[in-house]
């Protein structure tokens, strides 16, 4: 793989799972901390053997995103009709509230799965269930999955590009600065978040592009009208409780865990553009984020397999210069 | 159609403000047994708050 513009079937799983090794061109070599003399063969040796052991972690049991989506989006559409017949309660909102901030936050996660095609391959009988999976999983946090998933390859394909990488704008000095970043760049007049997603589609121009605006702009008419017709049947605070708030927390979350975290200081290249790091809060408070680097090699080996990839992989990456001491 | 949605957006803080923010704090001062200001009623303190929070934030740009 080089560091130039990454085809579509590196991104996405097709049925065949092994996808065809990148010819790399011959390059001056790239100075490295341990060594910088790594040339163009030793590179391509490296890579050939980073592949092999990547491979063995691509596909397993994916099914279960998409069981756990489905599940936890009929939970969560529930605690409306719950919530209108005054089913809830004190009790009962708050047990909403946490599971909805949750849903928002995490389920992110399935869909990320599923931009790749990795619940289930493009080709696969059960394919239509990938593209389910990522539609349901971004409703609490009102993102088209069409708009998710162009930008997010964008993502790949720019990533730390300032004027191409959709994510860019969620750069900051510190962890601090990152979180209010992810409030600010929510701000109507501000070109972060979903504002420069969409911004960046129009930009595209595309049919598939102009899908993608309308419907995340269809979500979020949906989203409104729920939000003013419950608040004026005088269900304002359960609907505040159930998904406003709710969608606020999930996407700070995802934009401080996903976007801020793996990809601080916004270097480029194959292996600068992300890092191997350690969470304060930990491995599943992080989503697994710690990992990162592994998902931007191979955006083939699904979320929960990245940790056991890294390790696996940890002596050539640490061979190839990557700074491998947080794990 | 595109062309309506696109100008209804323009002005969605606003309408956030009337729509969302208005029977929210109504709701919160029922909840709360909170009197409006100069005898006003929840919803029209809620609809004074709202809609002028939702014009500055579309004024601004931000809500804060």
């Amino acid at each position: 793989m080089t560091d130039g513009p990454v085809r579509d079937d590196t991104l996405m799983r097709d049925v065949v799972e092994m996808p065809a090794i990148t010819q790399i061109e011959d390059r001056p070599a790239i100075s490295l901390e341990a060594d910088d003399a790594l040339d163009g063969h030793t590179r391509r040796e490296l890579i050939k053997e980073e592949r092999e052991i990547a491979m063995r972690f691509h596909g397993g049991r994916t099914w279960v995103y998409a069981a756990l989506t489905i599940g936890c989006f009929l939970v969560w559409l529930s605690f409306f009709p719950l919530a209108i017949m005054g089913l809830l309660g004190p009790l009962g909102l708050t047990i909403g509230f946490c599971f909805s901030a949750f849903v928002a936050a995490y389920g992110f996660i399935p869909s990320h799965e599923a931009m790749h095609s990795n619940v289930f391959p493009r080709g696969h009988k059960l394919y239509w269930l990938n593209e389910l999976t990522g539609h349901l999983s971004t409703i609490p946090i009102a993102l088209g999955f069409g708009v998710a998933r162009l930008t997010h390859m964008e993502h790949h394909r720019h990533t730390n590009d300032p004027a191409l990488d959709p994510d860019y704008t969620d750069g900051a000095e510190n962890w601090w600065k990152a979180i209010l970043k992810t409030w600010w760049n929510r701000q109507p007049g501000v070109e972060g978040s979903v504002h420069r997603y969409k911004r960046m589609m129009a930009d595209m121009d595309t049919p598939a592009s102009r899908r993608a605006v309308k419907q995340t702009t269809l979500l979020q008419l949906v989203m409104l009208g729920t939000f003013f017709s419950m608040a004026w049947s005088g269900y304002a605070i359960e609907v505040a409780v159930l998904w406003w708030l709710p969608r606020q927390v999930g996407l700070s979350w995802i934009r401080f865990w996903l976007s801020w975290a793996p990809h601080h200081p916004q270097e480029r290249g194959r292996y600068q553009n992300t890092r191997i790091f350690k969470a304060r809060l930990g491995y599943w408070a992080s989503m697994a984020m710690e990992y990162h680097l592994i998902h931007h090699l191979y955006p083939g080996i699904p979320n929960h397999r990245q940790r056991e990839a890294y390790h696996a992989l940890k002596d050539v990456l640490r061979r190839q210069g990557v700074d491998v001491s947080a794990h | 159609m595109t062309e309506a949605i696109r100008k209804l957006f323009l002005i969605m803080p606003f309408l956030f403000g009337i729509g969302f923010i208005a029977p929210l704090t109504a709701q919160l001062m029922s909840y709360w047994n909170i009197e409006g200001p100069f005898g006003m009623s929840p919803i029209a303190f809620g609809l004074l708050f709202g809609g002028a929070w939702g014009i500055y934030a579309n004024i601004k740009g931000r809500w804060l």
